[in-house]
């Protein structure tokens, strides 16, 4: 009999006796700071109210919306479809199924977005991944979608392709009869999420 | 292990990342097909390099003149348990995001039987069957003819089979969980078992086998 069999069956047997004596390792979930850190620094967290706007016309199905002023105030007017989640309870027990659902994409809104923001970094210090925060909160919702605001004569060909659109989406969310401009090319594309496939094994 | 990102308001910055590296967006999902094949093409030559491209071997498993197969599987098995729980310890793994196939019991235990037969009748699996064409074989070519016709017609059947295909859902389990037993427990006790199996299968082969040779590392 090879000797190189013998030296390997103790080998895997020493290896296989040696987990036992690994401490056990806690893995973190949460976020560590530096990591925390170098992702409030980036600006890939915000999504404008054009983005959210025309992803409710679209009726994204990723799209979760989530306010998180107070009660009374979501009661007096919120966006469509949002839930809500007072910041104080966002790391309530039964609030948690709203976030981390998998593969959609919460994004978070206040009236301005300062506390928008800190839902943010309290959930991305809770370890969920796939969360927003609108740009601008509500106040900017109004602004830009609501009341969009002509551009002056001079403006650049995009801002006005750009209040069309916001004109198209203040008909759409409030029922206001706006004309549109002729030569407006603005069209809202649908543009579908590709499922994720999950990787399997086999044989 | 640690790696050097750059931020623009704080310059240079070293974090801590470990594995699964996918499921944790370090690599984004466009990699998949790239890895799939760098993957691919490391499983396909170590199955070639261990003989699975000769169907003999392979039903050799089943007839007990030759047990390569088993040797060889329970091997990888066990490097695979062993060595994830070191990488675990020295932080390269977290444990936690390693994706567990969702266990279906029923559709399994079938799926397993019509695998064997496979393995007997055709004399092959199908990660082997490529292997076997690869070489040039005749019969690999046939087996990879069949698969194809059976995944279609089980694509296309799929309404008929879908409620037993899920039925008996036990969700993301391991075995560890299901005893009640530490997966260093688990371990151990696998890997006892695949080594009395290398022996054994060792003793059968040389009783019944003349010519037989073994391979020198």
């Amino acid at each position: 009999m090879n000797r190189n069999y013998i030296y390997l069956t103790f080998l895997i047997l020493i290896l296989a006796a040696g987990v036992f004596f690994l401490p056990e390792r806690n893995n973190e979930k949460h976020l560590n700071p530096e990591q925390l850190m170098y992702e409030i620094a980036r600006p890939t967290r915000f999504i404008t109210t054009d983005q959210i706007a025309q992803m409710i016309i679209e009726k994204d199905p990723t799209l979760e919306l989530i306010d998180v002023r107070s009660e009374d105030q979501y009661a007096e007017f919120t966006l469509q479809r949002a839930v809500n989640i007072p910041l104080d309870s966002l790391v309530a027990e039964s609030y948690q199924d709203y976030l981390g659902i998998e593969d959609m994409n919460a994004v978070f809104f206040s009236n301005d977005d300062i506390k928008a923001d800190q839902a943010w970094v309290i959930a991305r210090r809770m370890g969920y991944n796939s969360i927003y925060v609108m740009k601008g909160g509500l106040n900017c919702w109004i602004n830009t979608i609501i009341n969009p605001t002509k551009p002056v004569e001079t403006a650049s060909s995009e801002e006005f392709e750009q209040y069309n659109l916001r004109r198209g989406a203040s008909m759409y969310f409030t029922g206001a009869e706006i004309s549109a401009d002729e030569g407006s090319k603005s069209s809202l594309k649908v543009t579908r999420k590709k499922k994720k496939a999950v990787a399997e094994g086999g044989c | 292990m640690w790696l050097l990102i750059f931020s623009e308001n704080y310059g240079y910055k070293k974090i801590r990342i470990m594995g699964p590296l996918i499921p944790q967006g370090l690599i984004i999902g466009q990699w998949d097909f790239v890895i799939a094949l760098l993957i691919g093409m490391a499983f396909g030559f170590i199955l070639e390099a261990s003989g699975f491209s000769s169907s003999r071997n392979i039903a050799g498993v089943f007839y007990g003149y030759n047990f390569v197969v088993l040797r060889v599987f329970f091997m990888a098995l066990v490097v695979a348990m062993i060595g994830l729980l070191y990488f675990d310890y020295f932080g390269w793994i977290n444990m936690d995001l390693v994706y567990v196939l969702p266990t279906f019991l029923p559709s399994m235990i079938l799926g397993g039987v019509i695998m064997g037969f496979g393995f007997i009748i055709g004399g092959f699996c199908p990660g082997t069957s490529f292997t076997a064409a690869a070489i040039g074989k005749l019969d690999g070519f046939v087996f990879i003819g069949g698969v194809f016709i059976g995944i279609f017609l089980f694509g296309e059947g799929f309404p008929l089979f879908e409620e037993f295909y899920t039925a008996g859902a036990l969700g993301n389990i391991t075995i560890g969980e299901v005893i009640g037993m530490s997966n260093q427990m688990v371990t151990l006790g696998v890997t006892i078992v695949a080594l009395v199996a290398f022996w054994g299968t060792w003793l059968i082969e040389k009783r019944v086998r003349k010519n037989i040779k073994l391979f020198k590392f």
